[in-house]
């Protein structure tokens, strides 16, 4: 998968695009400022994959990507255990954080990763005109790792490396700490870029 | 990333549908859906490790570790390579969970991994010494091909077990 530096740019600014409404649905939610980190934009081969995605254990919320765009891509937010605990605690007015993850903490995961997924997939679609929806979102809290290998399994059967987009999220008080990761799989990165060679076109 | 499980400087970490055959240290980090599968032979001390991320090849050769048929069948050939015989192999099954709550879909495809990688097993006539799949939880798989042979398995929760 060879990307020139255009077209990391091209799908870089469009993911700042979406992270940055994303980020503004959390800190709404969690009435506090949200710092986002620039994001970064990396074709990895699947064999280098655990030298960008860790083992520590984390919520991760999982979309594909769906609407007037080809099946396939993935959109990721995943966050450290503790982190989900602070966010229940913040939506609910609870204070504990010593505690085990509960049924409570996966359905709060689930539902920030869904609205924060919607104002990306809105944001990044409204720019390119056309409808991206997300579809429900699936729920693993473990190893990190262990849950991308079912999303790189999908993505890169035909092909040896994927493309990985990724921005970080926090917030000081509460202190939270989250990712959000796009993964196209080919047809739909190749449909991205053509969509966004497009709106690079001077107008004549 | 998080390495030092071994203490040993010569432990290989296996990435996503790569393989290796040898004496040295191997293992993978934060199995999924993928199976990590370990060929040992006794006799030799020598073994292999595949990390197999889907069930068929469909005739794709380029990454012989990624697929469940090519990856059992290129451990082979290299064993056999160093003077392992078929008759010595035994082999372990680690992986393959289903990590996804409120996902019937495509995203659980350990179970088809796991299955794959039995059927090329049973196929090869190599006899299946322990295993340890499916459920929701991720795993790491240790394996030291001296002597005997020595496997860990580390879960998400922190248990361990030696198989």
């Amino acid at each position: 998968m060879e990307l020139d530096p255009i077209q990391m740019d091209a799908l870089a600014e469009l993911g700042n695009i979406g992270a940055a409404h994303a980020a503004t649905t959390l800190s709404q939610m969690l009435m506090s400022p949200i710092e986002m980190t620039v994001p970064e934009v990396h074709a990895i081969d699947i064999a280098d994959m655990h030298n960008y995605i860790g083992s520590e254990i984390s919520a991760v919320v999982v979309f594909q990507i769906q609407g007037e765009v080809a099946d396939g891509g993935y959109i990721v937010v995943s966050m450290p255990q503790e982190a989900v605990i602070q966010l229940t605690n913040q939506m609910l007015g609870t204070t504990d954080i010593g505690r085990e993850i509960d049924d409570m903490d996966r359905s709060a995961a689930i539902e920030i990763g869904n609205i924060m997924i919607s104002a990306f997939l809105d944001a990044t679609a409204e720019l390119l005109g056309i409808v991206m929806l997300p579809s429900p979102p699936a729920l693993a809290i473990d190893m990190t790792h262990a849950a991308f290998e079912s999303i790189v399994a999908q993505v890169a059967g035909d092909v040896n490396d994927v493309l990985i987009f990724n921005t970080e999220l926090e917030s000081e008080a509460p202190p939270i700490h989250g990712s959000i990761y796009m993964l196209p799989n080919t047809e739909l990165m190749h449909q991205l870029f053509h969509m966004l060679e497009r709106l690079m076109e001077p107008i004549s | 990333m998080g390495n030092n499980f071994f203490g040993e400087e010569k432990a290989v970490i296996l990435g996503l549908g790569e393989l290796r055959v040898g004496t040295c240290p191997m293992g993978t980090i934060g199995l999924g859906s993928c199976i990590a599968l370990i060929l040992h032979d006794q006799r030799r001390s020598l073994g292999g490790l595949a990390h197999i991320m889907l069930p068929e090849s469909r005739g794709n050769p380029d990454r012989p570790g990624k697929f469940a048929d090519t990856a059992t069948n290129t451990l082979i050939e290299e064993m056999e390579r160093l003077g392992s015989t078929k008759f010595a192999i035994v082999a372990t099954v680690v992986g393959g969970a289903s990590m996804f709550e409120f996902s019937a879909n495509s995203l659980n495809i350990g179970e088809r991994n796991t299955t794959a990688v039995r059927d090329v097993l049973r196929e090869l006539g190599i006899r299946i010494a322990h295993e340890e799949t499916g459920g929701r939880v991720g795993r790491s798989v240790y394996y030291w091909p001296e002597g005997k042979g020595r496997i860990i398995v580390k879960r998400a929760d922190g248990t361990c077990t030696e198989l």
